[in-house]
């Protein structure tokens, strides 16, 4: 059973006469991360419901964990992980006690929401009402309650926002584990350089289009971002050599990523540099790129 | 709550929770005490002595406050349990949950009737075993009989306007908005309608026959309470204009027949509204 967790193809939604998507398509799998990436309003949202069954598309088709069509039928039998953005929970509950609603909901033993207390750091705030929760406990809740049933499918929707650095650490720890164990996780955020190390792809979405879809440096190859070389006494072999001086832009070489490979050739065998630093195109970088020059990726717009 | 096994009982038990935390219950319990305890020793007060009323009078005079009271307690009680859910986030995460939208319906009807009937039934019930301890002239299966008739219809009437809370807040998307919707609703079943009734009847139109009125009494569901309240008492002794509500030919059977048809197309029209809810 080797089942592709999460297949959507060629989705399209409308609210009313608003195209929020168009034309998207993707698949996650198993022990995979995908980085869900665009700007306010792109389609984030929506195409994590769309994963949900919670809308359904105007078109396209969704296939989740190898069951087609609606979902909703399907949905008692995945199990699933979701924490949608913004929520806020009940504020006159404890939170050992939306824990244990939801853990009760989903069926989870109660010493699993004990020890995801403990883990999140909330034992000593967990018989408070939710009310005097900071917004970052809050959210370290909604991410407790998400992984509540080790769910074979992880859907989270900005879930850094409100974290203080150690608990977004954290977290993208569990996301890890959770992998580890075959989870197709499906991350929606704005925090780039955060995301950058723990995904295995991304797909850059703008105004409900894909602009780009692959791992990082699938990314990388297919934006104009130039890649940096620097090696000792750099400025003096710039000097004495014509074809470096080409390349040399503010104090580095500059090169495209498909010179990549003739460029570190060149510097090996005809320099016999064998020590230099590569500074990879950041996904920041290549982002912002792709947001001003968006026609980039050739198969999203076939 | 992990005891529960069923998702009905288990969200029903977070709406119970929730009720008593935010203080509904304990705020609704102390008003329904004090309404019910004023009607009936307002004699003893304005004489100085003890005074108690008979039965027929304080059950009517109870049910004339009640028919106000109570569907605002229910409002109150239920205008945010969707549009709420719906603001912060937390329907939307609960239908990504192996639940159904009928679970989750009935899980909250659930919860709302039990903090109805809990407040309804201390309030009121200890009205009664006051009256039983300290007035001799009534006969306790008598008087026992008339309150719990009082409790079985208003909460019928309470279970009414939760279900026309349910279904605004489902179709609202700010709490602002669904509570001045209700607060019409309310308006216009308890004042406007009973208004326009009452002058129907007195006013002694020619085509106002006692075949109309029982459809406008049937077309409203706090007029059904009346004339269940009014039945109840004595059998059609009723005085006034009111006489006519009370001798309407639906029967007492019939008037909670058509009090359960209300809930049942309500309870059919929320199902339908939230199946169709878009998020
Ligand atoms: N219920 C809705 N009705 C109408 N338009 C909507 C609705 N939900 C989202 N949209 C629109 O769809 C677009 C995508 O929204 P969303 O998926 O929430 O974006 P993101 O999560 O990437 O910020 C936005 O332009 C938004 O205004
Ligand atoms: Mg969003």
């Amino acid at each position: 059973m080797n089942e592709i967790p999460i297949k959507l193809t060629d989705i399209g939604l409308k609210y009313d006469d608003f195209t929020a998507l168009d034309g998207v398509s993707f698949e996650v799998e198993s022990g995979q991360t995908m980085a869900l990436l665009g700007h306010n309003g792109a389609g984030k949202s929506s195409l994590i419901k769309i994963i949900l069954g919670l809308i359904t598309p105007s078109s396209g088709s969704v296939n989740i964990m190898g069951s087609q069509g609606k979902l909703s039928h399907h949905k008692h039998k995945i199990n699933l992980g979701y924490l949608p953005e913004d929520v806020s929970f009940y504020d006159k509950l404890t939170g050992r006690e939306v824990l244990n609603y939801f853990a009760a909901l989903k069926r989870v033993r109660p010493t699993r929401v004990a020890d995801l207390i403990d883990e999140f750091g909330l034992g000593y705030a967990q018989d408070r009402q939710l009310k005097t929760y900071s917004k970052g406990m809050k959210q370290r809740l909604g991410v407790a309650q998400a992984i509540l049933s080790e769910p074979g499918i992880l859907l989270l929707d900005e879930p850094t926002v409100g974290l203080d650095p150690q608990a977004s650490k954290f977290l993208y720890g569990k996301i890890n584990q959770l992998k580890q164990a075959g989870c197709a996780v499906v991350v929606s955020t704005h925090e780039l350089s955060l995301v950058e190390s723990h995904m295995d792809t991304a797909l850059i979405m703008s105004k409900g289009r894909r602009l780009a879809l692959g791992t990082s440096s699938e990314l990388s190859a297919g934006s104009s971002i130039k890649t940096g070389i620097e090696f000792a006494e750099l400025a003096s072999w710039v000097e004495r050599d014509h074809y470096l001086r080409r390349f040399f832009i503010d104090g580095r070489l500059q090169v495209e990523s498909a010179q990549k490979q003739q460029m570190i050739k060149y510097l090996v065998s005809q320099c016999q540099i064998f020590d230099f630093t590569l500074h990879k195109p950041k996904l920041e970088d290549i982002y912002h790129d792709l947001m001003m020059h968006p026609l980039v990726d050739q198969s999203a717009q076939q | 709550m992990n005891k529960l096994t069923s998702p009905v009982l288990i969200i029903a038990a977070k709406e119970i929770c929730d009720c008593s935390r935010n203080h509904w219950m304990g705020f609704m319990g102390s008003i329904f005490l004090l309404l019910s305890l004023s009607v009936t020793f307002a004699g003893s007060a304005v004489t100085g002595s003890l005074y108690l009323p008979d039965l027929a009078s304080l059950m009517s005079s109870l049910s004339t406050i009640s028919v106000f009271i109570i569907p605002l307690a229910a409002i109150l009680l239920s205008y945010d349990s969707f549009v709420g859910e719906d603001e912060s986030g937390t329907l939307l995460l609960l239908l990504s949950y192996p639940l159904t939208r009928s679970q989750i319906l009935c899980g909250k009807l659930l919860g709302h009737m039990t903090v109805m009937l809990l407040a309804t039934g201390f309030s009121f019930g200890l009205t009664a075993i006051l009256l039983l301890l300290i007035g001799e002239q009534y006969q306790a299966s008598e008087l026992i009989a008339a309150f719990a008739q009082f409790l079985l219809s208003s909460n019928l009437l309470a279970l009414t306007f939760i279900l026309f809370s349910y279904i605004v807040s489902l179709k609202s998307t700010e709490k602002a908005k669904a509570v001045g919707c209700l607060l019409l609703v309310w308006f216009l079943f308890v004042l406007i309608y009973d208004l326009l009734l009452l002058t129907i009847l007195v006013s002694d139109l020619s085509f106002v026959n006692q075949y109309v009125v029982n459809i406008l009494i049937a077309l409203s569901p706090t007029d059904l309470y009346r004339a269940i309240n009014l039945m109840a008492i004595d059998g059609g002794d009723a005085r006034g204009s009111l006489a006519m509500i009370s001798q309407s030919d639906w029967g007492l059977a019939g008037t909670y027949a058509l009090m359960l048809s209300w809930i049942a197309v309500l309870s059919w029209i929320s199902h339908g509204v939230f199946k169709r809810k878009r998020l």
